[in-house]
């Protein structure tokens, strides 16, 4: 606590300091010419003084400096640089539109980072996708997908087609916080983990941080994945929409007011089933099998001093295998944001969200017998965010996040024969609370710091019974409940604090490469509850109780950063990172994790450990470009009650991960891309032998190892061509509409990846008195090659 | 359910499957103990057997020269004799016609050489069937023209009591993994808030076999003139876990299931071992259970369905 406070004296003695000078600010907005949007990370350069700043998410930038003529530029890449001289005697407040250079070829553009952004900022451990190189990379069935991209990128992995969500350096899928305009998304994944809820027609920016996240942001011990949605164009109408294998897409954006307001609605719905329903009788009595989103955002810029922004998110997906029976699930966001300068160098955003993800089963024919069960949770949140551009060499950032929980476990009825009985669990709320202060600071040339801290505090509160449970008698048997007290209304029944450093740094070695390092603790309070093979929609989220402690993890980094090339042509990195975690959670045996109103008793807690190395080169220019990402990584858990109390390989530990993107431009209407994925075989555990109990053949494991083995490794290998279409029509005239066409085939040479393996007695009904045989099955969740076409089309 | 149930396995097919050889690490045999036995009017048995590697299609090794023994509360002691490779049996007299009687507690205490293995239970009760009903359904996108059977009985009042529904069509016991059948009170779980109801539709149902025919068909679970036979198992508490493990060891979905499988874990035991300085290891189980029994043929003039009051 001492060493924050100091912390906090140190940063306001250097805010007095700065503000106590006449100095003069520039400062306003960045946006593209051709549509309003606000571009996000362009460089603002002043020539006199070799540096200056870069804009912020919502475009803004601010520039403090002594009196006097300075020549600024203007930089983003893929966009024409503007220069401007300007004479400043006092606060100045310049916006600029920046319009996208008018290449031959368009290439790639593979980061929207000004060209030598990797290595000259603060940052690491990040990866920033630009939603046209999503758009251009090979997706399964022709789809362009933001969680399918980032897990080309090094340390970003999953075990495994059909898995929802995704795993960062070693971490499971429900330690990445996923925000989209700053609304968490709490089950990311469409169709199971197939496609991602992002509509890529709607998403304006990506950007994951796998470590050095900055103070702003807590919650999840793994990652960031920061999503931005578009504003929607403020200068004139335009459609956006494609027609595909599995679903069809269409986005329409326009000013309402041009250039001082503007919106998108975009939706997706997939149609195998309506496609399907003429040619069988499957779906007549009801049954689906689809999924469909809506994105939505609008924004209006009230004055030059005040903008709001209001976006939503609604999307569900549907399982049912009759009108009343299945299963669905479903996200809706809505995110209310509201820029305000104080003054030309104190930015404000004040957010306001809302999140909810749900999901339902139905079994049961007829009224008399049935069986219903809904679980979901729910958040509320008001987050103030500030930040202060001091001068040239200081930015801080401070702000504060409160959120509400409400975790509804299950609400369920059973009726039977007519009798109903309601099986639902209580509620359980929770409060999260936490302020942060951080400081962008560069000393020297050549040395950057960010550093800064975060308290963040949970409360578990009433009402509901606060269950004690029993030590087990053996380590991962279950515990037996001793004690039930029952908590009022608002009651805390548990709390938490946890003080999270945050600091990073960048030396300049030359101009062209540096040396980043980071160290950032992070701390969790709510837990994704899952002891499936895979992720998947049904898993359920729970607080910290007073029987399940915050997660914490404290993640140490260390890269090297080198360009070469004249206009820094090709970027590498090399990037170490050492992840220790505490509290982290993994489940007795036959855990019962589902409507169990004693879940917290089949809950067992250990450390972790995740390391690894991550290489990337990338060739930025010409007509072939692309990337390599190649990771080599191990993440353990140690639980007292597993694998006799030693480290054991988590479900998700991949050895080796090596991906290639590459993409080619042939002329101005093809294009092709490619990628390869090899990733080493997550591990499993087998039996060393076998028995027989009442006739059943059992799979037994001689000293309770826990993912002793792994399954077999996977490679894959997609392409995709894009065909454009013509720029000019008949006439020779410039064509308002743009389209193109996509063909793509994923799994190329038709690998049977596995997704796993099982120990069985085979399906058929032994017979008495004879032997039963056992074996081995391989599953694969995609056994060949999948070709598809889609059209897109703006207009 | 039995949608559910067919809508997976169809599911199912969308991915593919590959029988491989890996070879597996072994261990040195471990004793199984199979102790299930219950207060039928007929021989009870109890089976000792060694774990063998897991790919094989042999019978487990039987263990012979052991002593097995259950003393109830009363310290009357059951001797159960070595009949052939590795069975022990006890065989009911005039005086003792039926093993056990309801919450009364078994001990079983078993030698093999210096080894001495021991385990307790607590014998439950079981609810009378009510009666066996059949119903007829005509063809339905997964199903043809299908008559199911479904089993009434009523859980005791008092939380707590868990059951293993047994089923036998025409003689032979449906013996599949995914054929076993639990129930918790009159539903699935302890929370479940079931006591003393109507078993819950799910386990009424539970006694239908989904059987494929030579094109993958599903055939109709009975046919006129079949006989259907269930048996209710009174379980303890845990017995019930121990089988529920089982059934998630045993009963694997395969294909797109698999995403939500479970990883494989040892199932429990409730048999402690004192080998007396050995490296001995046994695992297993000692259940005593009270069973309630009811047949029915399927006559087709005879329905649709009766309820019971």
């Amino acid at each position: 606590m001492k060493k924050s406070y100091t912390l906090f004296l140190a940063l306001i003695f250097l805010w007095q300091g700065a503000t106590a000078q006449e100095k003069v600010t520039i400062s306003g907005y960045l946006t593209d010419i051709s549509n309003g949007e606000s571009l996000i990370g362009a460089t603002v350069y002043i020539t006199e003084i070799q540096g200056g700043t870069i804009s912020n998410v919502y475009g803004f930038y601010s520039v403090t400096l002594e009196p006097g003529t300075y020549n600024i530029e203007y930089r983003y890449v893929g966009y024409e640089t503007i220069s401007r001289t300007v004479e400043l005697t006092g606060n100045q407040r310049i916006d600029i539109e920046l319009g996208e250079v008018n290449q031959q070829l368009e290439e790639v553009v593979i980061s929207a980072e000004p060209e030598d952004a990797n290595v000259t900022s603060i940052e690491m451990s990040t990866a920033k996708l630009d939603i046209k190189t999503i758009q251009a990379l090979p997706a399964f069935l022709g789809e362009a997908d933001v969680i399918k991209s980032i897990q080309l990128l090094p340390g970003v992995s999953t075990v495994g087609e059909g898995a929802s969500g995704f795993n960062v350096r070693g971490g499971g899928v429900g330690q990445n916080l996923v925000l989209l305009d700053e609304a968490p998304v709490y089950n990311s994944s469409h169709l199971l983990g197939f496609f991602s809820v992002f509509n890529p027609d709607a998403v304006k920016d990506v950007k994951l941080y796998k470590g050095g996240i900055p103070a702003r942001y807590g919650g999840r011990i793994a990652s960031l994945l920061d999503i931005r949605m578009k504003e929607g164009n403020a200068k004139e109408f335009e459609a956006t929409g494609g027609i595909g294998t599995i679903f069809s897409r269409l986005a329409l954006e326009a000013p309402i007011i041009k250039d001082k307001a503007s919106f998108i609605v975009a939706g997706r719905r997939s149609y195998a089933d309506v496609l399907a329903a003429p040619f069988t009788d499957v779906l007549d009595d009801g049954a689906a099998l689809n999924f469909y989103d809506l994105t939505a955002k609008a924004n209006y810029n009230i004055n030059d001093r005040n903008r709001i922004y209001l976006s939503g998110y609604f999307g569900r997906d549907n399982f049912k295998f009759d009108e009343r029976q299945g299963f669905s699930w479903g996200n809706s966001t809505a995110t209310l944001r509201w820029n305000h300068l104080f003054n030309d160098r104190l930015f404000s955003n004040f957010t306001v969200f809302y999140s909810d993800y749900d999901y339902n089963l139905a079994f049961g024919e007829n009224d008399r017998d049935k069986f219903e069960w809904d679980s979901r949770i729910r958040t509320t949140s008001f987050k103030p965010d500030f930040s202060y551009f001091v001068n040239t060499n200081n930015e801080l950032a401070f702000g504060g996040e409160l959120l509400y929980y409400r975790f509804d476990p299950a609400n369920a009825v059973g009726v039977s024969d007519g009798e109903s009985t309601d099986i639902s669990l209580d509620p359980k709320y929770g409060l999260e609370a936490s302020i942060y202060l951080s400081n962008d600071q560069n000393i020297g040339d050549n040395l950057s710091l960010q550093y800064g801290i975060r308290g963040s505090s949970f409360t578990y509160m009433g009402p509901g019974d606060v269950f004690t449970y029993a030590q087990a008698e053996v380590p991962g048997e279950r515990r037996e409940v001793i004690g039930v007290e029952t908590a009022d209304r608002r009651e805390p029944i548990e709390s938490y604090f946890n003080l999270e450093p945050r600091f990073s740094f960048r030396y300049q070695v030359n101009p062209s490469a540096s040396i980043k390092g980071s160290y950032n603790r992070m701390a969790q309070y709510i837990h994704l509850i899952s002891n499936t093979t895979a992720s998947n929609p049904l898993d359920v989220w729970t607080p910290s109780t007073n029987n399940i402690e915050p997660q914490l993890g404290d993640q140490f980094t260390l890269g090297y950063f080198k360009n070469f090339g004249e206009s820094n042509d090709y970027e590498t990195s090399a990037e170490v990172y050492y992840r220790s975690t505490e509290n982290q959670i993994d489940y007795i045996d036959g855990a019962d994790l589902l409507i169990n109103e004693f879940l917290e008793g089949d809950i067992l807690s250990g450390i972790g450990r995740a390391y690894g190395l991550e290489l990337y080169a990338k060739k930025n220019v010409g007509r072939v470009n692309g990337w390599v990402s190649y990771t080599l990584g191990k993440t353990e858990l140690k639980v007292d009650g597993i694998n006799q109390g030693d480290w054991y390989n988590t479900r998700f530990d991949q050895t080796h991960n090596f991906k290639i993107a590459l993409f080619y431009e042939l002329n101005e209407r093809w294009s092709f891309s490619t990628n390869f994925t090899y990733l080493s075989g997550t591990p499993t555990t087998f039996p060393t032998a076998r028995f027989e109990q009442q006739g059943y053949v059992i799979p037994y494991n001689d000293n309770d190892e826990r993912n002793n083995i792994r399954i077999p490794d996977y490679h894959r290998l997609d392409i995709a061509a894009t065909l454009k279409g013509r720029k000019y029509n008949r006439k020779g005239e410039l064509r308002k509409n743009r389209d193109s066409w996509v063909f793509s085939v994923y799994n190329l040479y038709s690998r049977r990846n596995p997704f796993s393996i099982y120990f069985t007695q085979g399906t058929d009904r032994p017979v008495a008195a004879q032997p039963i045989s056992t074996e081995a099955q391989q599953v694969s969740i995609i056994g060949s090659f999948f070709p598809s076409v889609s059209y897109n089309f703006t207009f | 359910m039995k949608r559910l149930f067919i809508f997976l396995t169809i599911v199912s097919l969308m991915s593919c499957e590959d029988e491989i050889f890996p070879t597996l690490n072994t261990n040195d045999p471990v004793i199984v103990v199979d102790a299930w036995i219950n207060n039928k009017p007929e021989p009870q048995t109890i089976r000792l057997t060694r774990t063998q590697d897991y790919f094989t299609d042999q019978f487990s090794p039987g263990i012979t020269g052991a002593t097995v023994t259950v003393t109830d509360d009363d310290d009357v002691v059951y001797t159960f004799e070595e009949q052939s490779d590795g069975d022990y049996v006890w065989e009911p007299t005039e005086d003792r016609p039926v093993f056990g009687t309801s919450w009364k507690t078994y001990r079983l205490f078993i030698e093999i050489g210096n080894t001495t293995l021991q385990s307790n239970t607590l014998m439950g009760r079981v609810p009378e069937i009510d009666s066996i009903g059949f119903r007829f359904e005509p063809e339905d996108t997964f199903l043809p023209d299908s008559y199911f059977a479904d089993v009434w009985a009523r859980d005791p009042v008092g939380p707590g009591d868990t059951y293993w529904i047994k089923t036998w069509k025409n003689g032979e016991y449906l013996s599949k993994p995914g054929e076993i059948s639990l129930a918790y009170d009159a539903g699935f779980s302890a929370g479940g808030n079931v006591d003393g109801l109507i078993f819950i539709q799910p386990i009424r149902d539970s006694i239908n076999p989904f059987d494929q025919d030579d094109n993958d068909d599903f055939l109709s679970p009975y046919d006129p003139g079949d006989s259907v036979y269930v048996e209710i198992h009174s379980l303890s508490e845990d017995s019930y876990k121990y089988l529920t493990d089982i059934q998630i060891q045993t009963d694997r979905p395969g294909g797109f299931g698999e995403l939500f499988a479970t990883p494989l874990s040892n199932v429990g035991t409730n048999i402690r071992i004192n080998s007396n300085g050995g490296e001995e290891k046994a695992i297993g189980f000692f259940n005593v259970s009270a069973v309630s029994t009811a047949g029915r043929l399927l006559d087709p003039d005879n329905l649709p369905g009766e309820r019971p009051e």
